[in-house]
């Protein structure tokens, strides 16, 4: 038998249901959930006093929010005003890497810093433009260039 | 020992093809259906752009969902594969997901129809990713919210299952942002809730869903306050009070 959808006369009984399902949510589960581990490793250079560059090889999944969290604090030290992440290493990335991304960005931002990046293949172009993270982040073809872009902010 | 005959190296393409490929959607400069499923509507779909995490108006929040499937003999991919397949029917009742033939697939169309306060809101989602173990969806311009929602499953270190939805979004417009702080944020949880909660119900499990929510963003990007002009909600209402006008005009066609 085909099931019918609910009248919209029950709309009240149905939100009824989903405020104590909602209600649940205050018997929070205290077990601690892991992720497993992050197949991506993520060096630090400071190019300079103003620009940092971070190396990601590897795989750019929700996992490696720790990794890139890490790295960026690394990279922060000593007032920098340029973050340049090089993508020449990326090998996978989901769209939980994009989400990472954009929380990278607006901590940069709070931070009055600036975040570009370079080395992305054309595949991973494409999806910065798919997700517009292209409307914020800018994208050069080479470190020099990048650096070139980030000695220009400092001026 | 095998002797080798040494090999000219093939020659490699300019850009290998990346492992991830396959399951990122094409990028499309606006959305377009090449087919509306019985009883969806496209009237906030067709023609709009898609607008991610960093495109709307109101405060950014990530909240992620989790229930743990204890005592499933699901893996992570078969949990995701029914999770694709019964996407609409995993929704609470005013919240009506209409995929398209191809299902939840990347590049693919879901139109939904909800309920808001009585009113009818017609809109849609784009799935952009999809592989084994998760797939995200990102909304058009004029949707309540700007941004991702990731459904995903994976094995914890204890061995169980855990199915996860991850949204990062901000309210689309200073409508929508009144509207989500005054109660949308708690239906919209509450929806979200009642989507794992059944999915752990088609696997027979009953376990509490954990939220873990943070505003990664607080500040307000005032200069998406054009964002109003797309508000599926009012444009909705709109469609909705035109259907007598379009009933007789279909009506006129269909005679001469």
């Amino acid at each position: 038998m085909k099931e019918e959808r609910k009248a919209p006369e029950t709309l009240h009984s149905s939100l009824h249901i989903l405020r104590l399902e909602y209600e649940e949510l205050g018997h929070t589960d205290q077990r601690r959930i892991d992720m497993p581990q992050a197949q991506v490793t993520m060096d630090v250079r400071k190019v300079d006093d103003s620009a940092s560059v971070i190396d990601i090889r590897g795989e750019l999944t929700g996992f490696a929010e720790g990794v890139l969290m890490e790295a960026y604090e690394q990279a922060s030290k000593g007032g920098v005003r340029a973050i340049i992440l090089n993508f020449e290493g990326l090998e996978y990335m989901n769209s939980s890497g994009i989400g990472l991304l954009v929380t990278l960005l607006i901590r940069v931002n709070r931070e009055k810093q600036r975040l570009l990046t370079y080395g992305l293949t054309e595949h991973y172009r494409h999806i910065f433009e798919l997700t517009r993270l292209d409307d914020a982040i800018s994208i050069y073809g080479s470190e020099k260039k990048a650096l070139e872009a980030a000695g220009q902010v400092e001026r | 020992m095998t002797e080798q005959t040494p090999q000219k190296e093939p020659e490699r393409p300019p850009e290998q093809r990346s492992r991830d490929a396959e399951f990122w959607a094409q990028r499309v400069e606006r959305l377009e259906a090449s087919e509306i499923p019985a009883g969806a509507a496209d009237v906030n779909v067709r023609g709009r752009r898609e607008v991610g995490a960093l495109q709307g108006f109101g405060q950014l929040w990530q909240k992620t969902y989790r229930v743990r499937l204890a005592g499933i003999e699901a893996s992570p991919e078969e949990v995701v594969r029914v999770w694709k397949e019964k996407f609409p029917e995993f929704q609470p009742p005013q919240n009506r997901f209409y995929p398209s033939l191809a299902g939840v697939a990347p590049g693919e169309l879901l139109f939904i129809s909800a309920t808001v306060g009585g009113m009818p809101v017609h809109t849609g989602v784009r799935v952009i990713y999809a592989d084994d173990v998760s797939f995200t969806v990102m909304t058009p311009e004029g949707h309540p919210e700007s941004g991702w929602n990731t459904f995903s499953a994976h094995r914890h270190d204890d061995g169980v299952v855990v199915a996860q939805i991850q949204s990062l979004a901000r309210a689309n417009d200073p409508v929508y942002e009144l509207g989500f702080r005054l109660v949308g944020s708690t239906a919209q949880e509450a929806i979200w809730t009642h989507v794992l909660k059944s999915l752990g119900a088609h696997f027979g499990v009953n376990e509490p869903v954990d939220l873990h929510k943070t505003c990664v963003d607080p500040r307000l990007q005032w200069s998406q306050t054009k964002n109003l002009w797309h508000n599926a909600g009012a444009r909705s209402m709109l469609y909705t009070m035109g259907a007598p006008a379009r009933w007789f005009g279909g009506m006129f066609r269909r005679r001469g």
